[in-house]
């Protein structure tokens, strides 16, 4: 299942991604979260120590990680800010957290921690304004380490077509 | 010289790993007669305090955890909506994690070197390192063996005003573990890390399993 999380709130974006998609007969689940009440990572740990796989704050996220650890692809359609993704969009990356336990392993030479659930979502960017796009798109690579997956990269909104053929 | 400091940390203060570390850091910084005046980005209250703090300092640390790879949302909400220096002010910044290796926060480095071009600074480079998760969970002597370190940086940073020194550069440690250290550390984890995991998790008040699955498989 294709998972696309539209942190702005120009939903032509999202109209223009299900058209080049459903002529490819992909079903994609698409949530409109740029009015949604999505609030920052506190860092509390609770998710981890404290009620595991379960985050404390209380908000319109729990339903976009339910259907994350279902999905094979996470897109998450993001404006920008300073050369980056806007806050509304790292938001939904650093809410992330309750995918992961606690606990600690070794993935190649770098540690990282293991993963709460057997679904590998793998990960891809698209963004709406100005930004570091060679940046962005090892950021994207290294993100997927913290979901065990790949990166789909990240493109432009003049990239549409590009990163739609990626979606399957 | 004065600094002004924003721990950008979404953690509140009391627990902030942060705040820890730029206790010992300022220590350092002081005991070269420099002055500093720190800030929380965790409490909104203070965010037009900080703003008019921008507009008049030119030499600026942010002090940062390493949240998925680069800064965490909250400090991205908050340093959008300061208004960027005309390119004579200059940023420094501390970069902080969990995991033990350097090369864990290398990515988050990157970005710091963009964003203080996008707040028309200049870059005075970051001191990275990691291995820090433990400082909430430790109290006295415990917590002052990790976070101790930063009052030797704090001076070094008054003395230089950046952190492009080599003293600075080998504060990282190692980049990544020799592969004997991982087989080690690999064993750690599987035993004697998820007892003490298990143990904090009980005195928090945990009654799960630390790899339950509240949603289902």
């Amino acid at each position: 299942m294709v998972l696309i999380v539209n942190t702005t709130l120009d939903t032509g974006i999202t109209h223009v991604l299900q058209d080049l998609i459903s002529d490819k007969g992909i079903e994609a689940d698409i949530v409109e979260a740029g009015g949604m009440k999505i609030s920052h990572c506190i860092g509390c740990n609770y998710c981890w120590l404290k009620t595991p796989g379960v985050c404390s704050i209380k908000d319109d996220y729990e339903e976009i990680l339910k259907k994350i650890i279902k999905a094979d692809q996470l897109w998450v359609i993001s404006d920008t800010a300073l050369g980056f993704i806007d806050h509304k969009g790292k938001n939904i990356f650093d809410r992330i957290l309750p995918i992961a336990t606690m606990y600690l392993k070794f993935m190649g030479d770098q540690m990282r921690h293991v993963p709460r659930y057997g679904k590998r979502t793998d990960i891809g960017l698209i963004v709406t304004g100005d930004a570091d796009m060679d940046y962005l798109k090892k950021w994207t690579v290294r993100c997927a380490l913290n979901f065990e997956s790949e990166s789909l990269g990240a493109y432009g909104a003049d990239e549409i077509k590009e990163a739609a053929a990626c979606m399957c | 010289m004065h600094v002004l400091i924003i721990n950008g940390s979404p953690r509140v203060k009391k627990f902030s790993n942060t705040d820890k570390i730029l206790a010992k850091f300022t220590a350092g910084l002081s005991s070269k007669g420099n002055t500093f005046e720190q800030y929380e980005v965790s409490d909104r209250k203070q965010w037009d305090t900080i703003r008019e703090a921008w507009d008049r300092n030119d030499n600026i640390l942010i002090a940062i955890p390493l949240y998925v790879e680069n800064i965490p949302g909250l400090l991205l909400e908050f340093l959008a909506t300061v208004k960027p220096k005309d390119g004579t002010a200059k940023i420094a910044c501390i970069l902080q994690g969990g995991f033990a290796e350097g090369a864990q926060l290398r990515c988050g480095e990157e970005y710091l070197g963009i964003l203080s071009r996008h707040l028309g600074c200049e870059y005075k480079g970051t001191l990275v390192k990691g291995d820090n998760f433990s400082i909430r969970f430790f109290e006295g002597d415990m917590q002052d063996k990790v976070t101790g370190p930063y009052q030797r940086m704090g001076e070094v940073y008054g003395e230089e005003g950046s952190f492009y020194g080599e003293e600075c550069r080998k504060f990282t440690g190692p980049e990544v573990f020799p592969a004997h250290i991982r087989v080690l550390l690999g064993i750690i984890f599987k035993t004697v890390g998820r007892i003490m995991f298990n143990k904090i998790a009980k005195s928090w008040g945990c009654d799960k399993p630390l790899n339950y699955k509240p949603y289902g498989t």
